[in-house]
């Protein structure tokens, strides 16, 4: 048999286990390792131990930031600092709407920009925002389409962008001049998205609004909710700041680090092992697809499958990639996650680089599009973390329903970018 | 209860073998015998002392020549994951035999990065070339240094000393870094000792060895600081009418962190980077295995090159390790020809290292020396 022929075997037995699985009711995540273990042994590579443990370990740090930034944001909210801001913001800016929706699409696109992670975005302002918009009588699964869809675009913003970085080291080109053509498309279509999603939405009726918040505790006040913020912002600044003189702390030692000082200002005592234990808990649906994606994209690597599904999408017609990259990249994006970047993101950047597009732009526009993918299933990581951190009871399917306008709209804005790619290159100038 | 029983020692199981596996192929030793021509041996700790001891701290073999001239150095293993560039510093230690000048050869730049694979990458942890007496193995390797030494990544990575932004994982990339910080990290101190050496050794250029995917623009060719832009234009000219099509591209200044660059804009001297094919990076390469790498048959590869995605062209013969192996040692003997030609007081001549159409004759394995038959005192382990 063919090495062609063996790597088709092998991705159709892994399909084959992954749906088998699936309807044995077995979760995501170990689905993925079946459909794994099923690919290895097919393939000839029997139970490859070394190659399983070394996939896990592919995401290890993004799990870290996960768990850390949890636990910040969960004791923030333990102290009672997550109510006294929706009492206050709800407070100041409930007669004026515009504003408000501005001010809360920056809020979601900061953290997301800075840490390259758009979880950090939906664990850090995502429940805020949510009940802001709950009582603007937004519905939740809009709310939270919001929040996804923002958040997604906070992780494609600059300075770090883990798509545009990913693929741009995976071709040897320098992460530069990335800044405006990220930054443009993302605040533009974050402001479309919460505006287009928004619609409806009434001032809150402030009285019965704070009648049903929780009431925060009588010490608490804007420092010490900032402080720990602050310190988290400072720790990112002074490492971009004075790159030279700073140590690399990483940023699980900075959530850290904002959770302790979370801890030690709060005015009410924090049960710190019950909150760490339900962090955990909470995360570890989470941190087992990560685990396992990386498992898969190992098996799939080891095999041959992933060259597979790599030389298909690049061998097809030019004008068939560019016009279905509003599937490939949101569809790699679920299976792969970031491992979507070098699996399709750099054979897909070799292929507009020669036929003369702009690979800085033309990247740039597929990097707002991959995020979308993190809602669709089967990893749907971001989109399952949404629904879970603002606590949306409704069927997923009505989620995604109500991400549909501005997914649209950021696909087409995405691959207008990558066929305008050459004509928007006077964008790459920062 | 009983579920979890059995998922914690299946969980232990793993962790143990696997362990175990990740610990022999990270301390797996490679010997060097030091050939005839080697004067003695140094470390990389003995041009900056922030380096010795560490995991980093790699073996400089120095060839010297009888007559004084010129001094070159040869990094093999910036990137271990391209084995070819390891294989030639072998060579060229075991082999090589200096007439004039000196020869500063490093068999693992960033020995740090040769002790881990790449999670996702699905390397082989190790490989062999066949020999006469039984074959030699070598740690596979990575492109970046191993997190095991060098951790957390920075969200973003800031070159020093231009702040230009890298992707985060470049900070632990060795041809990233140039020319390193005395105060920075591993890999950055690494980078700031071969500065070091360099500058004590009076080098006039060093000389970068690499391999590529067939994807990648800068392949098969020389890339060279403005400074060496004439002596590579000419090795590229003599290489691709004699033996091979090379080309040769100028370092670009808008890049930073690299060799080819900071080498020639931060001291006196200058490098040349070189380039072979290597199918095994390729992101559409099909099944990943020791095959692949030394073989360097790939059909994903050869049907992307049928539509016109590659820099390099590549057939069902594919791109051997002799192959990539003789095209950097003809490269070398002929940039160093035309070196001592236009420089016969700091010339550097070496013989005794094979050209081009012999490593593809004889194998690499012909020119590995036996440890079991050498002399304990000329082996050294990478």
């Amino acid at each position: 048999m063919s090495m062609p022929e063996t790597a088709a075997l092998v991705l159709g037995a892994m399909v084959a286990a992954y749906i088998l699985a699936k309807i044995l009711k077995v979760s995501t995540e170990l689905s993925m390792l079946a459909a794994a273990l099923v690919g290895a042994a097919v393939g000839g590579a029997g139970f490859p131990v070394r190659h399983i443990v070394e996939g896990a370990f592919t995401y290890l740090d993004i799990c870290l930031i996960f768990i850390t930034a949890t636990l910040f944001m969960n004791l923030l909210k333990e102290s009672g600092g997550v109510a006294f801001v929706i009492r206050r913001v709800l407070t100041r800016f409930h007669r004026r709407k515009a504003l408000l929706f501005v001010m809360l699409a920056l809020l979601l696109l900061i953290p997301g920009a800075l840490t390259g992670a758009g979880s950090v975005t939906v664990l850090i302002t995502g429940s805020l925002v949510a009940t802001v918009l709950g009582y603007m009588n937004i519905p939740r699964a809009r709310a939270a389409a919001i929040i996804f869809i923002i958040a997604g675009l906070s992780a494609a913003a600059p300075p770090v962008s883990l798509w545009a970085m990913l693929t741009a080291a995976g071709v040897n080109m320098p992460y530069v001049g990335f800044f405006l053509p990220l930054l443009v498309p993302c605040v533009l279509l974050a402001l479309a998205t919460i505006f287009i999603l928004s619609r409806g939405a009434k001032p809150a009726d402030l009285e019965a609004a704070l009648r049903e918040l929780p009431e925060a505790p009588p010490k608490m006040n804007w420092l010490k909710v900032a402080a720990p913020f602050a310190l988290f912002f400072a720790l990112i600044l002074a490492g971009r700041m004075f790159p030279f003189g700073f140590p690399i702390l990483g940023l699980p030692l900075m959530f850290a680090a904002a959770a302790v000082v979370t801890m030690l200002l709060s005015p009410v005592k924090i049960p710190f092992l019950d909150v760490a234990g339900r962090t955990v808990h909470q995360l570890l649906p989470l941190v087992g697809t990560l685990t396992c994606v990386g498992i898969l994209v190992q098996i799939m690597t080891l095999t041959g499958a992933r060259g597979l599904i790599a030389i298909t999408v690049v061998t097809l017609p030019v004008t068939v990639v560019i016009l279905t990259l509003f599937l490939t990249l949101p569809i790699s994006e679920a299976v792969l996650m970031w491992g979507a970047a070098p699996v399709l993101g750099v054979p897909l950047v070799l292929l507009f680089n020669t036929i003369n597009l702009n690979p800085i732009v033309a990247l740039a526009g597929m990097s707002v599009i991959w995020p979308l993918g993190d809602a669709i299933p089967p990893t749907a990581i971001i989109g399952r973390l949404t629904v879970d951190t603002i606590g949306m009871k409704e069927p997923y399917g009505k989620f995604l329903k109500a991400c549909l306008v501005p997914a649209l709209l950021i696909i087409l804005a995405g691959t207008l970018m990558v066929f305008f790619s050459k004509q928007l290159a006077f964008l790459t100038v920062l | 209860m009983t579920r979890k029983f059995v998922i914690i020692v299946l969980g232990a199981a793993l962790a143990v073998f696997a362990g175990l596996d990740f610990y022999r192929s990270r301390h797996l030793r490679e010997p060097v015998v030091a050939g005839p021509g080697v004067a003695r041996v140094k470390t990389l700790g003995d041009y900056f002392s922030k380096v010795k001891g560490t995991v980093n701290d790699c073996n400089v073999y120095i060839l010297e020549g009888a007559q004084p001239g010129g001094a070159v150095l040869v990094l093999g293993g910036t990137h271990p994951e391209e084995p070819a560039t390891r294989l030639v510093s072998w060579i060229l230690a075991e082999n090589g035999i200096l007439e004039q000048g000196r020869l500063f050869v490093v068999c693992s730049a960033n020995r740090s990065a040769s002790t881990v694979t790449r999670p996702s990458g699905a390397y082989p942890d190790s490989f062999s070339i066949p020999t006469t007496w039984g074959g030699q193995t070598f740690r596979m390797g990575d492109r970046w240094s191993n997190p095991l030494d060098q951790w957390p990544d920075p969200e973003v990575y800031i070159h020093y000393p231009t702040g230009q932004n890298l992707a985060y994982m470049d900070g632990r990339n060795l041809n990233r870094t140039w020319p390193g910080r005395p105060g920075g990290t591993l890999t950055e101190k690494t980078t700031h000792a071969f500065m070091e050496l360099i500058r004590t050794e009076k080098i006039d250029f060093v000389i970068d060895l690499h391999e590529a995917e067939l994807q990648y623009p800068v392949i098969s060719t020389i890339v060279a600081h403005p400074k060496g832009q004439d002596l590579a234009a000419m090795a590229s000219m003599v290489l691709s009418g004699e033996e091979f099509k090379i080309g040769v591209e100028s370092s670009p200044e808008a890049l930073r962190g690299l060799s080819h660059r900071e080498i020639g804009d931060h001291s006196d001297a200058f490098t040349l980077l070189f380039e072979a094919p290597e199918p095994f990076l390729d992101a559409t390469r099909g099944r990943t295995d020791a095959k692949l790498l030394l073989e360097g048959k790939d059909d994903f590869v050869v049907r992307a090159g049928k539509r016109g995605l590659l820099f390099e062209t590549i057939d069902k013969n594919g791109w051997p390790i002799d192959v990539r192996v003789g095209r950097h040692t003809s490269t070398i003997l002929t940039v160093l020809d035309l070196w001592t030609l236009d420089h016969p007081d700091r010339g550097v001549i070496l013989k005794n290292v094979p050209r081009y159409a012999e490593v593809i004759e004889k194998g690499t394995g012909a020119f590995l020396k036996d440890p079991a038959s050498a002399e304990s005192k000329t082996i050294h382990y990478e």
